[in-house]
């Protein structure tokens, strides 16, 4: 018997096994070629030689393909995780889109007096960016889905046989519960991640962005786009604020994208927009507190508006319109809760009620 | 095109069959190549591909048990029914004769 050739194949189907079953299955498929090869010298009235080793091993089939059967279907993402990956790649890619369109508006606008070929390359070096970064960003997503399907996967085999737990809760009769005012709207919630996303980066990222200008008597006293005289808009006070308002902003992605992943409210999702609406209050009650929001002062904008006074009234102005916007965000998200609360008693506590109105 | 969905339409046929068939024949210990044989002499072929990973995945479930036994200067990797599996094969066979009775009415 040629055990060199039946070594050599059965190590090379046993390299494609996890090594947790590797010994075993490779011991099996020894057992199993001697059979076969036992039983053909027998019909053959011959010792086993290498001609009928090879045979033999031909029909076995190619250790690529032997090693496959043990394995079963493998994905890199499965079905399961499939449509949240993908959806969570589309928000991403339209982020980064924005945020590279918000950056060569910048930098075109900051460059406008210098020659095409200048505004030619930062456009082209921006497109550069934009795709380095949709690589990075895209890549770092598939790695962590990669990770969660390799977890699922292994968690998955100890329930294979009772049926996996998504699927023994999934009861048709939630759909009979869901009501139109239940339904998740799409476009408001992508819209939603998309300036959490936008406003993580450019509050944390790209603070100088938010400078004031005023243009004047054909030129620009303070601004964007004059880097020589620009001016920041917010003050320290209000960056103070920046740290919270990510982790709202970040918050608010991971319910966006649960919410598009379930399609509709439920409770605990209800509860937890309450909770973010009121922390927004929270946030914004304290920014009223504050020492002003804004960093503009008198002096930077007496020049171009030839007066101190004039200056300081403009100024008196920003700041009431900085409280009326608080305000306003304040009464919003008050707004908000109350239509969370009445529709979490409609649908989810006095269910009867739902669709009556 | 028609030969070719004919053929995966059998086989399909067959593989629905796979399991009842390994598990009818382990009521007394086999070990894999014999189980083949096995089969094939009563009609059903069945490859090595197919098989053995079956037989590791029904084992996994608790269906049957496996042991190695050293016969004839070498090992081999006997399975037979663990009590799980018998419980499960009356069932199956239950549903086997109710499935041959609906379809003969079918066609």
């Amino acid at each position: 018997m040629n055990t060199n050739l039946i070594d050599n194949y059965v190590s090379e189907v046993g390299r494609r096994l996890p090594r947790k079953t590797r010994g075993d299955i490779e011991a099996e498929i020894r057992s199993i070629l001697q059979d076969m090869l036992e039983e053909r010298s027998q019909k053959a009235g011959k010792p086993v030689d290498e001609e009928m080793t090879l045979e033999i091993l031909k029909a076995y089939g190619a250790p690529e393909k032997v090693a496959g059967t043990y394995l079963g279907d493998r994905y890199l993402i499965g079905p399961r995780l499939y449509p949240t990956f993908l959806l969570v790649m589309r928000i991403t890619l339209l982020v980064i889109g924005i945020l590279a369109a918000i950056g060569l508006g910048v930098a075109v606008y900051q460059t406008t007096l210098t020659p095409l070929s200048t505004t030619i390359q930062i456009i082209l070096k921006a497109n550069a960016d934009f795709i380095l970064s949709s690589f990075s960003a895209l890549g770092s997503i598939t790695l962590v889905f990669a990770i969660l399907e390799w977890a699922l996967f292994h968690a998955g085999k100890q329930v294979e046989f009772k049926g996996l737990p998504m699927d023994k809760e999934w009861d048709p009769h939630s759909l009979l519960k869901t009501s139109p005012s239940n339904v998740v709207k799409m476009s408001e919630t992508i819209l939603e991640i998309v300036g959490s996303c936008v406003a993580i980066v450019l509050f944390n990222f790209y603070p100088q962005i938010f400078t004031f200008g005023i243009f004047s008597n054909g030129d620009w006293y303070v601004g964007l786009g004059n880097a020589a005289a620009s001016t920041l808009l917010l003050s320290e006070a209000f960056f103070h604020f920046v740290p919270y308002l990510t982790a709202v902003w970040v918050l608010t992605i991971i319910l966006d994208i649960i919410l598009l992943r379930l399609g509709h409210w439920n409770l605990i999702t209800r509860i937890c927009l309450i909770g973010l609406r009121v922390i927004n209050i929270f946030i914004a009650a304290l920014m009223l507190g504050a020492p002003s929001l804004l960093a503009i002062t008198a002096a930077s904008l007496t020049p171009a508006l030839g007066s101190s006074e004039a200056a300081a009234s403009l100024l008196n102005i920003l700041n009431i319109l900085v409280r009326v916007a608080l305000g306003l965000a304040i009464f919003g998200n008050a707004v908000e809760i109350i239509r969370a609360i009445s529709r979490l008693a409609t649908n989810e506590i006095f269910p009867q009620f739902a669709g009556k109105s | 095109m028609a030969n070719e969905s004919l053929e995966n339409g059998i086989l399909e046929l067959r593989h629905g069959v796979f399991v009842l068939a390994v598990l009818s024949r382990l009521d007394q210990e086999q070990y894999g190549y014999s189980l083949i044989k096995s089969l094939a002499e009563a009609g059903l072929a069945i490859d090595q591909g197919t098989l053995y990973p079956l037989l590791r995945r029904l084992e996994g479930q608790g269906l049957l048990q496996s042991a190695w036994r050293v016969e004839t200067d070498r090992p081999r990797r006997y399975y037979v029914l663990s009590d799980e599996g018998r419980t499960f094969l009356a069932r199956l066979k239950e549903e086997w004769t109710a499935i041959v009775s609906m379809m003969g009415k079918l066609l």
